[in-house]
């Protein structure tokens, strides 16, 4: 692939000022839609006193009400017309063609309708992701994951076809097969969570087989962790495959919205079809500055069944100040999804951020991939823990490690852990999203 | 980079295949494979209209 190349070269290399009177023209148009067509919304933006009249220039958009995960939930489910969605839905139930759902892990579920149109406008911007990443008609993709009732790497799957890639669904078969049938195939490409694979190279590597020099895999996109953005975890990735890996980021409400192109200058917002604003966690004000992080708001401008207006998703991030080398105007986001707001917190007093303790653990060579951190309380004050695997190759006494750990995790999150150095093994490993943080302390 | 492209017909053609689909559909007596076929090329008709035309009016250098 070379610079220069674009899925669509008309939006991502739109001068910045037209791009963003394209995101106001459209967010005009989908709030319109949803006002018209989903009682939900009309609800919501009635008892705000506005109406699509009132949205007359860019900065007005601010004033219409974010949407929280619990207010979708709260009106979907058992009993809610039209069922399961309920009044978020834009469009009569015959023409829903496909259901997915979130995973449920703050809650019930969010149900999400798509129509043929809406799943269309998934794998597009997926193909604008896989295109950056130097997908083309000559890849032969192997998807090691069992797809389902979540989003996780359908679109993937649909937007490698309309790519022309050749798309090999490896769901059904357990680890060391898909390893054995990606060999077989010389697969090219290959899409898992961070922690599958990495997992994969290890069985391979059990195996016999050494990724970068008896596969065939050259580019690896990840999702559904943050691993593809944190220095450490990407490093050891590409290692163990002898690939590029490249992060992209999505969810089921919102789509596929941000990527890393070749540069792997970090996350592009694909600005073009996602409004993404950035406020202040604490005070709510907008951050349109790079530099400064804050709480990522987004907007779907063009899912029709059930709109994506203005979600708080809760993940934080900051815009980048320096343009990407590869002539996209779609802002770059410094470092990927920091963390979720959720998960910051503070322990001993000190503002922790997880995947600050996954880059110390993953760019320490002597560990394993795997680790596990909880935080509880004993009496009054806060105690946390890591759980974490000693490489048996590695060489070096268990102590020198135990005090490598400890002084990183020092330096980088400013507090001391009670660390367990468990059987190389021993912890879980997982295909699907993995939470490595556990908050135990009463709240 | 955008100037070396005939938005303008681009634009024009995909109107066309709008006004076609639909067109085909209004004819199709209602059978089954014509109406949900033609559902289908209106989902990348839509696709074409999100990624060309939306964003033409806003094109000063638009041919």
């Amino acid at each position: 692939m070379q610079k220069g190349e674009y899925w669509n070269p008309i939006l991502e290399t739109l001068p910045r000022e037209k791009l963003q009177q394209l995101q106001f023209k459209k967010f005009k148009e989908i709030f319109t839609w949803a006002y018209d067509k989903s009682r939900f919304y009309r609800k919501l933006y009635k008892d705000a006193g506005l109406e699509p009249g009132d949205i007359k220039k860019f900065e007005d958009i601010r004033k219409v009400p974010k949407i929280e995960k619990a207010m979708l939930r709260s009106v979907q489910g058992r009993g809610k017309e039209p069922f399961p969605y309920g009044e978020i839905l834009c469009v009569p139930i015959e023409e829903v063609t496909d259901y997915r759902q979130t995973s449920g892990t703050t809650g019930q579920p969010v149900y999400q309708a798509d129509t043929a149109q809406d799943w269309e406008l998934s794998t597009e911007a997926m193909c604008y992701a896989l295109y950056a990443q130097g997908y083309r008609n000559t890849d032969r993709i192997f998807l090691p994951f069992g797809y389902n009732i979540f989003i996780a790497f359908w679109a993937y799957h649909y937007a490698g076809e309309k790519l022309g890639c050749e798309v090999i669904p490896g769901g059904v078969l357990d680890t060391s097969a898909r390893i054995l049938k990606m060999k077989e195939l010389k697969a090219t490409a290959m899409g898992a969570t961070p922690t599958y694979v990495l997992g994969m190279a290890d069985t391979a590597r059990k195996m016999g087989i050494n990724p970068p020099t008896d596969l065939y895999i050259r580019r690896i996109t990840v999702a559904g962790e943050p691993g593809g953005n944190i220095p450490a975890t990407r490093k050891r990735m590409e290692e163990a495959w002898g690939a590029k890996v490249y992060d992209q980021v999505g969810s089921t409400e919102i789509g596929h919205w941000g990527w890393d192109c070749i540069e792997q200058s970090g996350l592009h917002v694909n600005e073009a079809f996602y409004l993404v604003e950035i406020e202040d966690v604490d005070t709510g004000e907008p951050i349109t500055e790079p530099g400064r992080r804050g709480k990522m708001v987004v907007t779907n401008l063009n899912r029709m069944a059930q709109p994506c207006i203005r979600f708080d998703v809760k993940d934080i991030i900051q815009w980048n100040s320096q343009p990407c080398d590869c002539g996209r105007t779609f802002r770059l986001l410094k470092g990927g999804i920091m963390g979720r707001s959720d998960d910051i917190t503070k322990v001993k007093g000190v503002l922790l951020s997880p995947t600050a303790i996954e880059e110390v653990v993953r760019s320490i060579p002597e560990l394993g991939d795997e680790y596990y951190v909880t935080v509880t309380k004993k009496g009054d004050i806060d105690d946390i823990s890591i759980k974490v695997e000693i490489r048996p190759e590695c060489g070096k006494d268990e102590a020198t490690i135990r005090s490598i750990l400890t002084d990183q995790l020092r330096l980088k999150t400013n507090l001391g852990y009670n660390i367990e150095c468990c059987p190389f093994g021993s912890l879980p490993r997982s295909q699907a999203k993995t939470r490595r943080f556990q908050d135990m302390r009463p709240h | 980079m955008i100037q070396q492209y005939d938005i303008k017909a681009m634009v024009a053609k995909i109107r066309a295949l709008r006004r076609n689909a639909e067109a085909l559909k209004e004819i199709s007596g209602g059978i089954q494979t014509v109406d949900r076929n033609a559902d289908r090329i209106l989902a990348g008709v839509k696709m074409l209209e999100i990624n060309v035309n939306d964003v033409a009016g806003l094109l000063k250098a638009a041919k």
